[in-house]
């Protein structure tokens, strides 16, 4: 059968160009926007997602891993007795005060462990020794503290609250959803920096053991622990990610840019397709005449609105794509979830169709005896 | 054989609180292989009358029958399906669709008939030579003159052997020559191909060649 529809839509093919275009941007204003937030909420839980550890335990009613609250470090000892458990230390993260070399302070969230290394933290060290850590008041910085803290060097001094460390090493991809720079030392030289971490953590991480039942270890240490949460990796990594959606209004942001989007594609394809109708309505008027119904007509200009949609979401990708580098460069974490943009596709194709509807009325009204009008 | 019949049509139309007839009991019929006119002042009702014939528009009252059909006017898909397989329309104004070229304006108005794939481009060729366009097949509509694109509607019109043509005003928008060519296009196909044809107009000329005028005056047809 001939593709009347494909034919009519690029017979003007500057209008099928902008058509795509706003399509496409939309889509990308979509995807951009999307892949922004949960890039950035990805750092909410990068460390938590890294850290080898199935179960977290953390003081009762710990909102996220940054805004942690301090108990008694002498619990991991009754975590690691429990059975099913291979091993359990404790963590602590704390936003800590440093001076720049120009004498402005900046706050760093401070990573401390005792045993860095076991748990696959952290997981890219570009420069330095994890285990020296534990030899003295060392530091690693990420590279990301650069942008607030000025550069810095291997061998460095940086004070913590008044005290000098040296930096030893430097790591990558440690992030935070605060943006505060992440840093990481032994967890006896940050519990000496501040008397209120003196004999306490923020955090025990619990590697069970091969065949453990995860669910039992975790009402066990519950039972041991009754004035602490205590989480399995992918709820403490969710409920980390959701305070920031929930707090911050980010969510609804994130809404309300989805929602501009999807709006500006069903305007461009419902205001392309209804000019188009109104344009070819003598043509519409002559398929009727001949013995073509209403549905033929519609399925025209549905067929034109998944064209449109089609074309304009491989654009709307594509430049997604070609961003990404871009974004990259920024220091712009743009996340590409394919369930999204599975998601994004077809939502552009049901609004397209959507918008196709405007058109069907024109045509549902559409008397065919116009033919014989001049 | 009659192919179509038009008994005692009424046509009212309603402007605001005023009913305005504009046809009053008009009964005609067609044969096979007939070629008539039907010729009228502006506002005599030939157009109303074509409509109605075409199973475009319904009559007020009054019966047309197709191909010894009844055509119930409260059926829209048999108004439809009747438009489909027995009539074939020529529009003054050609009606071509500019994004096809001329052959597939004639397959795609098969196309809607029912015919697909190579069927309905044998087919589609098939009239394009009868009527004389056999090296116009790949041109588009805003590249054919006047002439040409009224052939290719005349195409249109014959593809899939619709046994009636209903035709509007042919040589309104043609010069003489071409006029004529036209003219005797339709009467050489209602000949050979034994359709009924009746031709709206106001062109004298048309007389020439047909076998019946039909002559319509203030919804009335006159003798």
């Amino acid at each position: 059968m001939i593709d009347l529809a494909r034919k009519i839509l690029l017979y003007d093919k500057l209008r099928f160009i902008i058509t795509v275009c706003g399509v496409g941007f939309a889509v990308a204003l979509v995807l951009v926007q999307t892949g922004l937030f949960l890039g950035l909420l990805d750092n909410a839980s990068i460390t938590i997602d890294h850290l080898d550890a199935e179960v977290w335990v953390a003081a009762k009613n710990t909102p996220n891993i940054d805004f942690a609250r301090t108990f008694s470090d002498a619990y991991v000892n009754r975590v690691r007795s429990v059975e099913g458990v291979e091993r359990a230390d404790n963590l602590i993260v704390w936003f800590i005060r440093m001076a720049l070399p120009n004498g402005a302070q900046e706050g760093v969230e401070m990573y401390g462990m005792e045993r860095f290394v076991e748990w696959g933290m952290p997981w890219q060290v570009d420069e330095g020794n994890l285990q020296d850590l534990r030899r003295g008041r060392y530091v690693m910085l990420d590279d990301s503290a650069t942008k607030r803290c000025g550069s810095f060097e291997v061998g460095d001094y940086r004070e913590f609250i008044g005290r000098r460390m040296k930096i030893i090493g430097r790591t990558h991809g440690a992030l935070s959803f605060t943006t505060a720079p992440v840093a990481f030392a032994d967890m006896q030289s940050i519990q000496a920096l501040t008397p209120e971490l003196k004999g306490q953590t923020t955090y025990i991480v619990v590697k069970l053991k091969p065949g453990a039942d995860r669910q039992r270890v975790i009402e066990e240490i519950r039972r041991r622990l009754p004035y602490t949460d205590v989480n399995t990796r992918e709820d403490w990594s969710h409920n980390s990610k959701l305070y920031w959606v929930t707090s911050t209004g980010l969510g609804l942001q994130l809404a309300c840019t989805i929602l501009l989007g999807c709006m500006v594609a069903i305007i461009i394809v419902a205001q392309t397709l209804y000019s188009s109708t109104m344009e070819h309505l003598k043509e519409f008027g002559t398929i009727k005449a001949i013995g073509a119904g209403n549905g033929h007509i519609y399925g025209i200009l549905a067929r034109q609105a998944t064209i449109a949609a089609v074309c304009g979401a491989v654009v709307g990708g594509g430049l997604t794509f070609a961003l990404q580098p871009v974004m990259a460069k920024l220091d712009l974490k743009l996340l590409i979830v394919p369930g999204f943009w599975l998601a994004t596709f077809v939502g552009t194709l049901v609004f397209s169709l959507a918008a196709a509807m405007i058109s069907f009325r024109q045509v549902a009204k559409l008397d065919p005896a116009m033919v014989f009008r001049t | 054989m009659t192919v179509l019949q038009a008994n005692d049509i009424h046509k009212e139309f309603s402007e605001g609180a005023e009913t305005i007839s504009v046809l009053n009991g008009v009964s005609l019929s067609l044969q096979q292989g007939e070629i008539v006119s039907l010729e009228g002042p502006s506002g005599s009702g030939k157009t109303t009358l074509l409509s109605i014939l075409g199973c475009i528009m319904t009559a007020t009252s009054g019966e047309v029958r197709v191909e010894d059909q009844a055509i119930d006017a409260d059926d829209p898909i048999l108004l439809q399906e009747t438009r489909k397989q027995s009539i074939g329309f020529v529009f003054q104004q050609y009606n071509l669709i500019p994004a096809l070229t001329a052959m597939e304006n004639v397959e795609y108005a098969l196309n809607i008939k029912g015919m697909r794939g190579a069927e309905a481009r044998a087919e589609a060729r098939r009239v394009m030579e009868e009527v004389g366009l056999a090296d116009k097949m790949d041109s588009a509509p805003r590249d054919m003159s006047g002439g040409q694109k009224q052939r290719v509607a005349i195409a249109r019109a014959l593809a899939g052997r619709s046994p009636i043509l209903l035709v509007d005003e042919p040589t309104a928008n043609l010069d003489s020559q071409t006029a004529d060519q036209i003219l005797e296009l339709f009467r050489r196909l209602a000949r050979s191909e034994n359709r009924a044809v009746l031709v709206v107009t106001h062109d004298p000329k048309v007389r020439n060649v047909v076998d019946r005028v039909l002559i319509i005056r203030d919804g009335r047809l006159c003798n």
